[in-house]
């Protein structure tokens, strides 16, 4: 920064007397100038696929904003079975905006989960978990997996009867898992059932055991794009690579335009479709018709429903909580089972998999969003 | 009227002496009738087989008489061994009550099954005229069956609670039976036109049914004075306020069957607040002249009941329209309800049939349906509210993209240094 003093450059500077001296102090000691450099000298390579980039972006922004809007949440919500309800109910009522940072929650939690599943989606098809971004890879997909659980434990929250029984349902699913299945049901609920027990649980998981391990993964995967820089898609060719963009500005701004627009998508939601409180929930009462988790478990959902009852002399829902748990340890490790791709070359069969399973997750859900629920067992 | 058909058989084991076996040997009777194959004779033996009797070991002879045992023909209806044969209509009732009436044996089978129905039948209706010689009348046959009786919880029954109405119409529907007995026979079709019986065919078996106001075993349509005890052993509020109205004295001394006057006996229909008047479906008229003193206070509950009624609806229809559009109107809706419960109350005091009680529950229900409709109406100014403010933020919004955009634009006009 500069800025005339009037002063001889014989003399030393009184660096307190300078305008900008506070800044210029602070930034002696915080290392601003190496962010700077580094800030220009990071770049983002352009060729057809760069608008994937953005989704990465996108992702952490909509974090933050559930970081906010959450924090803002924490200040009214009570995290008990008889209080939970109306907290949430005088949160929507008579907080000023309270209904805005609420529903803003929710709808930005089902925005981040779809764009996470995008990001992921765009990554794995443009094979940028190649060497050396093979950790990035991992603690993405550890990420994605955090933020099911985020999904998971807030849907209770609100302690109203459709989370309620979605939960029960839930998490009798770990129960299906052989020997330790039962004990780990019992520790996700605090008790054999689903009870305030389990809601102060699930709010302790919410707001500081998932933050908690987001920040050290989050932390770790920022870390490693900044070291490993963009991955340039494989199929791109080296004749249609136009270049590389500045992150800053040229990258950050167009993040920006996304980012307001994703505002704007948030408080239209907000605004137009409130999201729904429903009836406090009542554990004595018989669980209502249409009980259904999140979209992003509707296929797991549904899948567990066609599975018969015994395959091959094992319960079915056994068998498709293993198959889950498989399919998630695939993902995660991926950039270790793909051995084409850390030779930089294509996996096809890999890309099939995927496009079988993706395609498959999206019928279930599709099946299970219809209003007979698809046909179940 | 059906009468028991004749079961020729066996040895008789006459009386109420007669012990049932439970585990009763197969009897030559139902052998015989079966194999004998005759429209008249025939039917009874099959029928007999699915009987709650037959399933707890009690078999023709227990009834008929005669000889189980016997092989032949003649020695089966041998008269010495009690054989009876057809049991004529106006004997089956101390048929049935040899058994029926015997506490001791009863309780061998069922101990909390009545055992007054015998006496009960005796102070019917039906019972008197079979005394009097008149065989045309109902027994113990005519509802629950001769030979396949099963158990009233038995929905094949035709006394089970489902099926209980169309078995009186059986009778109670026929012009040719009821004209000797100057009985009305369109009971049955007003009664499918009252509220209980909507409320039957929404699958309430509580709502009432024939027997529910007139009895079963002793079926008599119930006094003047008893109206309102009959109407009250469900609608007992009602019942309670109606004798404390000045309607009660006045009703007695005029001999008018409570409840009834107004709302009918079988086609009792949903009531409204026209009923409170003199007009076209005002119940008042008969008594209350137009512009009396009564006409006017019947006016006064209507117009009070009326604008609790309007108050409610409006409240209503304005809650849902701010909770179609996702507003928060929980509480409002808990008030509804609460307005709703008095205009329950009201219109229940109309009974007491003192107009100050009405406006006075009227008031207050209307008080609370306006504030509902004050909240629903304030939440749909707050979603108006927010959409201007959506609106607003929206046009922020655009105008910070279009500002990055041309800032975008202006960069990359710039040439790009390496």
């Amino acid at each position: 920064m500069s800025g005339g003093t009037g002063l001889s450059s014989a003399e030393p500077e009184p660096p307190l007397r300078r305008p900008n001296a506070a800044l210029g102090w602070l930034r002696d000691r915080l290392g601003w100038d190496n962010l700077t450099h580094l800030a220009a000298k990071k770049e983002v390579p352009i060729h057809r696929y760069t608008a994937f980039y953005y989704l990465g972006g996108m992702a952490l922004f909509l974090f933050l904003v559930q970081v906010a809007t959450g924090i803002l949440l924490l200040l009214y919500y009570r995290p008990s079975a008889s209080e939970a309800f109306e907290s949430v109910q005088y949160i929507m009522a008579e907080v000023p905006f309270g209904w805005l940072i609420r529903s803003i929650h929710s709808w930005g939690a089902n925005l981040f989960v779809g764009i996470v599943l995008l990001h992921m989606a765009s990554v794995f098809f443009l094979k940028a978990y190649r060497a050396p971004r093979e950790m990035t890879w991992i603690t993405g997909a550890l990420l994605l997996f955090i933020a099911l659980g985020f999904g998971f434990s807030g849907y209770l929250l609100p302690w109203n009867e459709l989370s309620f029984f979605a939960t029960r349902v839930g998490t009798d699913v770990p129960a299906q898992i052989p020997w330790i299945g039962p004990l780990l049901s019992r520790i996700l609920r605090g008790g054999s059932d689903v009870t305030g027990a389990t809601l102060s649980r699930f709010y302790g998981i919410h707001v500081a055991i998932l933050p908690a391990i987001t920040t050290l993964l989050l932390g770790l995967h920022l870390l490693l794009v900044q070291k490993h820089g963009m991955s340039v898609p494989l199929s791109v060719r080296r004749d249609e690579d136009r270049g590389a963009l500045r992150f800053f500005p040229d990258f950050l701004l167009r993040d920006m335009v996304g980012w307001l627009v994703a505002v704007g998508i948030l408080a239209a939601l907000s605004a137009l479709l409130p999201w729904e409180l429903g009836k406090k929930a009542d554990p004595f009462a018989s669980a209502p018709s249409g009980i259904r988790p999140e979209w992003y478990f509707l296929s797991m959902f549904q899948a567990l429903k066609y599975l018969p009852a015994k395959i091959a002399g094992i319960p079915g829902e056994t068998l498709g909580v293993f198959l889950f748990g498989l399919l998630a340890f695939v993902v995660a490790a991926l950039p270790l089972l793909d051995p084409g791709a850390s030779r930089e070359r294509p996996s096809p069969w890999w890309d099939r998999l995927a496009t079988l399973v993706l395609v498959a997750a999206l019928a279930l859900t599709v099946l299970a969003l219809l209003p007979a629920g698809g046909a179940g067992r | 009227m059906r009468a028991f058909l004749v079961l020729t058989l066996i040895l008789a084991l006459p009386g109420p002496a007669a012990q049932p076996r439970p585990a009763a040997p197969a009897t030559g009777c139902v052998d015989c009738h079966l194999a004998l194959d005759d429209a008249r004779l025939t039917p009874p033996a099959k029928a007999f087989s699915d009987d709650i009797h037959a399933r707890s070991g009690f078999t023709c002879v227990f009834c008929h008489g005669g000889d189980a045992a016997a092989q032949d023909q003649e020695l089966a209806h041998d008269v010495r061994k009690g054989f009876r044969g057809r049991i004529p209509p106006r004997d089956v009732p101390e048929v049935c009550g040899r058994c029926h009436a015997d506490v001791g044996l009863m309780k061998q089978f069922n101990p909390s099954l009545r055992v007054d129905q015998l006496s009960e039948y005796r102070s019917s209706g039906h019972g008197h005229a079979l005394a009097k010689g008149d065989s045309s009348v109902a027994q113990c046959a005519s509802c629950h069956g001769a030979h396949g009786v099963l158990p009233v919880k038995d929905s094949r029954s035709a006394v089970s609670p489902a099926r209980v109405a169309q078995t009186c119409n059986r009778c109670h529907g026929d012009a040719v039976l009821m004209g000797p007995h100057k009985l009305p026979s369109d009971v049955y079709s007003k009664y499918t036109r009252s509220v209980h019986f909507k409320a039957r065919e929404k699958g309430d078996l509580s709502a009432p049914s024939c027997n529910s106001c007139h009895g079963n075993h002793g079926a008599i349509p119930p006094e003047v004075g008893s109206v309102a005890n009959v109407c009250g052993t469900c609608h007992a509020v009602f019942a309670e306020q109606f004798k404390l109205s000045p309607h009660w004295e006045a009703f007695k001394e005029m001999g008018l069957p409570g409840c009834v006057t107004c709302h009918e006996n079988h086609e009792i229909v949903e009531p409204t607040e026209e009923f409170l008047g003199t007009g076209p479906s005002g119940k008042c008229s008969s008594c209350h002249e137009e512009g009396s003193p009564g006409a006017k206070a019947a006016a006064g509950m209507r117009e009070d009941l009326l604008g609790l009624a309007a108050g409610t609806r409006a409240a209503r229809a304005t809650i849902r329209r701010a909770a179609e559009a996702g507003m928060e109107v929980s509480r409002a809706t808990f008030d509804l309800g609460r307005a709703d419960d008095a205009l329950v109350r009201a219109r229940a005091d109309v009974h007491l049939l003192r107009p100050s009680a009405v406006k006075e529950i009227a008031s207050s229900g209307l008080t609370i349906a306006r504030s509902a409709r004050t909240a629903g109406l304030k939440a749909l100014a707050e979603r108006d509210y927010r959409r201007r403010g959506l609106f607003l933020s929206l046009g922020l919004i655009v105008l910070a993209v279009a500002a990055l955009v041309l800032k975008i634009r202006d960069i990359d006009r710039r040439p790009r240094h390496s």
